[in-house]
Order: structure tokens, then sequence, then C-alpha cells
């Protein structure tokens, strides 16, 4: 049934999504199985958007039917079996840039994937950055900036965290023309392509 | 329909590329291309670190002006930038852009008051851009009143409504018509502008979103657009929505490119 329920969301049926969910619910099925299914459903979403055959629009909708799924579920979920976090992760666009559509769908991704996100939102200065890593004890912090001039910010993001003796916070970075220049560049730990490759990064560094 | 030829633009990697190894040809070519295809304005964007951007921008300017006459719009968010290319440039460029941010408006509206340069003027402010077309207008208040302190005619100011993208909601392109129709009515002497190929952003068949949009906005005020010029396809949507609009007299300008075989 969970494969039926993964169809189902792959293949953007949102009413069949839920009523698949709530039958499962219903014959006894276990509430972690069928968020293990979401995951397993974004992570077929989340390739084909990378090979272009599935639209912002549709990573939209898929976000939206797994909000409402999870609405079905937490009610039912014993609060020891609720999903526990594998790690936590700050992340924002930094400071004079405000894309945030492609930083958005790598918040989307990790969090399905199980990480604990905080989203800083855009135009976020390194000040910022430092004081959200040390309130959430954050060991992860992803740094998206579109224009060219996201890249000092992001360079001054990276020595602010270490500034502030957060040596062990590993930091990626993505968006817009980032390759191993603009990384070295930065200082940051590693860059990204894509929002699977920020997943990739996150359970290389946090694991578990 | 003032045509701003958009493709000398430093955030694209082949032109960063060829701005960083001073590769004249390539620029020459494609400022060629697009004053060929009828480009009112040249827009040119140094599109790197800030240190580097006023020297960049100078040999661009420099570049494209020795092979064609076409007037230009200098895309810069630097001062220092904008300053030095001003001083370069043979004939009063056009200055893209200010917005309501305070340190835009400061650092830029006494350059383009200065020299007498149109100036593309963006809907928003520091506090981002508005999600309704009522907040747009309310912006585009602010920084007309800005322009007109300073001395800037209001035929000298083109209002960039903006447009983001539809995939992310599917009212955005109704709100940057209304935010159109709104300016023209309060500023009926504004220009009224836009890039073109935001509001098709994630989705696919980018070309059939844009050409559709540049009709509807033509007939909710635009008259001009920051575009690729060597594109057909929108020369024809724009040249079909002119001939619709009643603005081609005699039809002569669409019956003239269909001879020439613009129209494919």
């Amino acid at each position: 049934m969970s494969k039926e329920l993964i169809q189902a969301i792959t293949e953007m049926r949102e009413g069949d999504a839920l009523k698949i969910t709530e039958e499962l619910l219903d014959a006894g099925g276990d509430p972690l199985a069928i968020l293990d299914a979401c995951r397993e459903a974004m992570d077929v979403i989340g390739g084909r958007f990378e090979r272009g055959k599935v639209f912002i629009p549709e990573l939209i909708l898929a976000g939206e039917v797994l909000t409402q799924i999870s609405a079905i579920i937490k009610p039912r979920m014993a609060q020891e079996a609720t999903a526990k976090k594998r790690g936590k992760i700050v992340m924002g666009t930094v400071e004079g840039d405000i894309h945030d559509i492609a930083k958005d769908i790598v918040v989307f991704m990790l969090d399905i994937n199980g990480f604990d996100v905080t989203d800083l939102g855009v135009d976020v200065s390194p000040a910022k950055f430092v004081k959200a890593a040390q309130e959430t004890g954050a060991t992860v912090v992803g740094l998206s900036g579109f224009l060219t001039l996201a890249y000092d910010p992001m360079k001054a993001t990276v020595e602010a965290l270490k500034a502030a003796g957060l040596d062990d916070v590993k930091v990626m970075i993505g968006g817009g023309q980032v390759d191993e220049q603009i990384r070295e560049y930065t200082g940051a730990d590693a860059y990204g392509r894509d929002a699977m490759a920020a997943v990739t990064l996150a359970n290389k560094w946090i694991g578990g | 329909m003032q045509i701003i030829g958009e493709k000398i633009n430093g955030t694209r990697k082949r032109v960063a590329q060829a701005i960083a190894e001073r590769d004249t040809d390539f620029i020459q070519n494609l400022a060629f291309e697009q004053a060929e295809a009828g480009s009112t304005w040249l827009d040119v964007n140094a599109g790197t670190r800030p240190d580097r951007e006023p020297d960049d921008l100078v040999w661009l300017v420099k570049s494209v002006q020795a092979v064609v006459d076409t007037p230009l719009c200098l895309d810069s968010a630097n001062p220092r930038a904008l300053e030095v290319a001003i001083r370069t440039v043979k004939q009063t460029p056009m200055v893209n852009s200010i917005s309501g941010e305070p340190d835009r408006l400061a650092g830029i509206l006494p350059l383009v008051a200065e020299h007498g340069c149109p100036v593309i003027a963006l809907a928003m402010d520091e506090k981002k851009i508005p999600e309704s077309s009522a907040k747009r207008l309310d912006v585009v208040c602010k920084v007309m009143a800005a322009t007109r302190a300073a001395g800037v005619p209001d035929a000298h100011v083109y209002i960039d409504p903006l447009a983001m993208t539809i995939a992310t909601n599917t009212g955005s392109a109704l709100i940057t018509l209304d935010t159109l129709r709104a300016v023209h009515q309060a500023f009926p002497d504004v220009h009224l502008t836009m890039g073109l190929s935001n509001i098709s952003f994630g989705l696919p068949g980018r070309s059939y979103i844009n050409r559709g949009f540049v009709t509807l906005a033509m007939q909710a005020g635009l008259d001009s657009a920051i575009l690729d010029p060597l594109d057909r396809e929108m020369q024809a949507a724009i040249l079909v929505a002119e001939l619709l609009l009643g603005r081609d007299r005699h039809c002569l300008n669409y019956v003239r490119a269909a001879r020439q075989g613009i129209l494919g």
C-alpha cells in the first residue's frame, strides 16, 4: 500500500495521496512508515526536478501534500514515536541578496530528509547567521546567493563564524554561479549545484 | 516600443569570461548584433565584484561605443562604477537602476539629475518586493517624489513594476499588470519597462509565457522592455501587440516585418 502512496505523491495526485494515507492509518498502518514513504516520494521528485522533468509549481504542490499528510498523521503518532530530527542546519540567503526560490527548495528537501532546519530568510547579515548557529547549536550552515555580489557576504559570514569560535560548524554554499574557485574564495567547506547536493552534504557531515 | 538589449550582462558566465579576459571581439559582436536587430538602448552590466566593477564597466562602454551608435543603458547599483562610466560615454546614457531603497536613491539619483539621464526605477524598497499592486504603487509614489524633487522630468523615468515568477504565485502576472495600469494612471508621463523573463522562471516553455506576458503588459501600458532583441518570436509578439493596439499605421510595420521574414 505504501508503494501506492509513493506513486500518488510522485504523480501529483493530491486527492489519492490523502485518501491512501487515511486508509493506511485506518488499517493500523505505522505512521512512521507513511513518513518514510513521503521521503522516498520526495527523493524521486527531487531527482526528477534536478533533471528538468518536474517543475517548481509541482514541487510546491508536493510540499502542500506532505504538509497535509503530516497534519493527518501527527495526532495519531505516539509521543515517543515522533520522528526524531537528525541534526540542526541553519539556512539563509546572504546579505544584499533577496533571491529565495532555490533556497526554499533546499530547505524543503533538507527538512523532508529529517534535518531540523532554521530558515533565516533573505538578506541575512553574517552576525545573524552567527547568532542563529549559536542559539540552535547547528553544525551545518548553508549560504545561498544568486548575485555575483553575494560572494563577499559569503566570505564575511564564514569569517564571522570562525571569529565566534564556531570552528566545528561546516559551511556549504550554493546558488547562481558557484564553483570550486568561489568556494575557495569564500572559505566555505563545500559548494552544491542543486538541492540534492545539499542533502548529500548534510548526510555526509551529520550522518545518522 | 523601446527595446533595451539585454545580452551584454556580466552575470552570464560567457560574458563574465569575456570581461575578465578583455575579449573585445566577443563584446563588440554582441553589441553589433543587438544594434542591427533594432535595439533602442544597449544595456551594459559588468556584473563583477565591487572592486573591479568600475574598470570593467568603463571597458565595456569603450568597447561597445567603438562599434555602434546605439545609446547605452548603464546597469549597475554601484555609484562609483556609474560615475566613471558616465564620464566615458559619448552620449547621454540611461541608468539602470534606482528603487525606493534610500541608499540607492541617495547614491545614484544625484548622478542621474546632474547628467540628465533617463533612469529605470524599480517598484521595491528596503522592505523588499511588495506583494500587492497597491503597495508597489506606494513605493513608486515615494520614488517619483524623490525624482521630482531632484529635478528629473517625469518623461525621463522608466518605472519597472517588477514581475515575480508565476511558478510560485499564480497571481504574479495580475499583480504586475495592475501595477502597470495604476502607475500609468497616476503618472501619465512616465515610461513603463520590465525585464520579461522573470515571469516564467521555473516553468517549461518559457518563451511562450514571456511572449504572452509582453502582449498583456503592452495592453496595460508597457512601452519599453529589457529583452533579447535577437529573439524573433518575441519580436513578432511585440509587432503583433503594436498592430492590435492600433499603433501600426496601415499595418505597415507588421507587413514589412512579414516580408523581411522576421515573423518566421
